[in-house]
This record gives structure tokens, C-alpha cells and sequence, in this order.
């Protein structure tokens, strides 16, 4: 996508009535933000405990294909209600966001997450761990921590580069 | 002395002082301050899934509180030590705001909820846990969960009222 269609859209957002009423009102960002803040604790807490049991550290008295048939949900309505909230703060100010470095790098990181989370990771932990050598168990639950932390340090870091 | 004296004395320690000085130390006490919710709250609403009936249903509570807690005080001990560090960088201003008071009644009341539960049901959890959940432990789960999405809520709102 070149810049030019980046900032038509940003320009187009920033003056469509439809959302500046989040920008305008008091507690609109704030409401937002916390919605954002409750979804990224459900899907980062059910991907830690997926992980747990992936790594060998934990939840051993329950195999990885049940712990990820009961948490499999929960984890896609996390991220659901994290992205959706997400798209809320971002519409009302792209401007904010669209050149933020760490933002460009939360996308990326983030395109990356879920390409792993539907196309590797959910096949993963449909399987038994005993059915993979180790080293390959910590090298895909690693690599899962990595890109869904690195999504939220990312995240974290756009506010500290203004 | 009065409280406001404390508070003042305390932010100008040196290592609260060095702490909101610093472009690096500061981020990344807040980051992982924020990150760590996945472990204690993400930990918690699995429990709450499990006393709703809404996952889990085929192991014991009992079982699930052993799992879910070793990661859970973790999570809590992290939260609390990078808390006091952030509240001890700026901690006049935070004990103004208004977002911050009703976050320490939110946790307070969050950790009555847990205290009542850990008196009143867990010790006669044998009774119950095969079979149909007490509504008294239901409501405690639907407490929890209020409790603890509006801790994340005050805590992501008194951000801008700082």
C-alpha cells in the first residue's frame, strides 16, 4: 500500500462524524482503552496457560488438546474483543497512530501472531505434547510468547513515543 | 507527620526519583506492571470460568485452584511490586486521583470476595464440587469478575487524570 492510500484513509477517518464522538467525549478513550485493556488480560492470560502446558510447567493433570478445547474460545473472544476495541481508538485519531513507529511495529507483529495462531499454533495444541520431541514444544510455545508479548510490548511503547 | 508528608518524602527518595526520571526504567515497570495482569486477573477469570460452569466441567474446582495458583500469586506479587514502585514515583499526585481511589476499593473489596470464598466454601468444597455450584460460589465468581474488570478499568482510566 502506498502512502498516499495510507493517509487518504487516516484523512478520511479523522474527519468521518461517525467516530469522533469517542475523541470528543470525556470518557470515551478511557472506556475504550479499558475495554481494550480487559480483552488483551483474557487473551494473553488463556494463551499463557495454553503455553504452560505446552512448555511442561504446568496444568499436567490435564492434556494440551482438552486445556486448548476449553480455552480455545475464550482466547479467540479475547482477541475479538481486543481488536474490535483496538479499531474503536484507532478510527477516532489515526493521526496519532498511523507514523508511530511502535505502532507500525505492533501491525506487522501482529499480522504475524495470527497468521502463527490460526495456521500453526491451533494445530499444536490439538495434539498431544508426548508426540513431539521437547525441544520442538518450547521452540513452538516460545515463538508464541514472543509474537503475542511482542504485540503488547509494542503496544505499550506507542504512548512513550509521542 | 501527615500522610501527605509521607508521600511526599517518599517520592523524592532516590529511587523514586531515578525511577520517574528515567526514559527506560519507568516504561518498563509500567509494561510489565500491565503485562502481568495476563498471569494474576487472566489466571483468576479461568477460576471464574470453572466455578460458572462455563468451562472445565469435567475437573474438580479443587484441582483447578491447585493448577491455576502458583501462576496466579506470581502474577499478584508481580503486580503488587511494580505497583508500589510506580505509585512511589509519583505518589502524590496518584493519591489525588480520583480513578486510583476507587481502584484500591475495587481490590479491596475483590480481596474480601476471595476471603469469604477461601472461609465459607473451600473448606467444605468436598460437599459441592462434584455436583451442582452453590449460588453463593456462582455470585462470588460473578463478583470476581466485576471487581477485577473494574480494578483494569480505574487503573487504564486514572492514566488521563495524571
Amino acid at each position: 500500500m502506498s502512502h498516499t492510500l495510507i493517509d487518504r484513509f487516516v484523512q478520511w477517518c479523522y474527519y468521518s462524524k461517525d467516530y469522533a464522538f469517542i475523541r470528543d467525549s470525556r470518557f470515551g478513550v478511557p472506556a475504550i482503552q479499558s475495554l481494550h485493556l480487559t480483552g488483551i488480560t483474557l487473551l494473553l492470560g488463556t494463551l499463557l496457560a495454553l503455553n504452560i502446558r505446552l512448555l511442561g510447567l504446568g496444568f499436567r493433570r490435564m492434556t494440551l488438546p482438552f486445556l486448548a478445547e476449553q480455552l480455545w474460545p475464550w482466547n479467540k473472544a479475547g482477541m475479538a474483543t481486543t481488536i474490535l476495541s483496538g479499531i474503536m481508538v484507532f478510527l477516532p485519531d489515526p493521526t496519532r497512530y498511523a507514523h508511530n513507529g511502535p505502532f507500525r511495529l505492533k501491525m506487522s507483529l501482529l499480522c504475524v501472531a495470527l497468521l502463527y495462531q490460526f495456521l500453526v499454533f491451533r494445530k499444536v495444541i490439538r495434539t498431544e505434547t508426548e508426540s513431539r520431541a521437547r525441544w520442538r514444544n518450547v521452540a513452538l510455545g516460545a515463538s508464541s510468547l514472543c509474537l503475542w508479548f511482542g504485540v503488547a510490548w509494542s503496544g505499550r511503547a506507542i504512548a512513550f513515543f509521542q | 507527620m501527615s500522610l501527605l508528608n509521607v508521600l511526599n518524602w517518599l517520592q523524592h527518595t532516590w529511587w523514586a526519583v531515578g525511577i520517574k526520571q528515567s526514559d527506560f526504567v519507568f516504561p518498563l515497570i509500567e509494561g510489565s506492571h500491565i503485562l502481568s495482569l495476563s498471569f494474576s486477573v487472566g489466571m483468576v477469570m479461568i477460576l471464574d470460568m470453572r466455578l460458572l460452569r462455563l468451562s472445565f466441567r469435567s475437573q474438580t474446582v479443587s484441582s483447578m485452584m491447585e493448577q491455576l495458583m502458583p501462576w496466579t500469586v506470581t502474577g499478584f506479587g508481580v503486580m503488587f511490586l511494580t505497583g508500589m514502585l510506580l505509585f512511589a514515583a509519583q505518589a502524590v499526585k496518584v493519591y489525588g486521583n480520583t480513578f486510583f481511589r476507587i481502584k484500591m476499593i475495587l481490590m479491596v473489596l475483590a480481596g474480601l470476595n476471595a476471603l469469604y470464598y477461601q472461609l465459607r466454601y473451600y473448606p467444605k468444597m468436598a460437599e459441592w464440587e462434584q455436583a451442582r455450584t452453590p449460588a453463593g460460589v456462582r455470585a462470588i465468581a460473578v463478583l470476581s469478575l466485576v471487581f477485577w474488570i473494574g480494578v483494569i478499568a480505574c487503573g487504564r482510566t486514572m492514566a488521563y487524570e495524571l
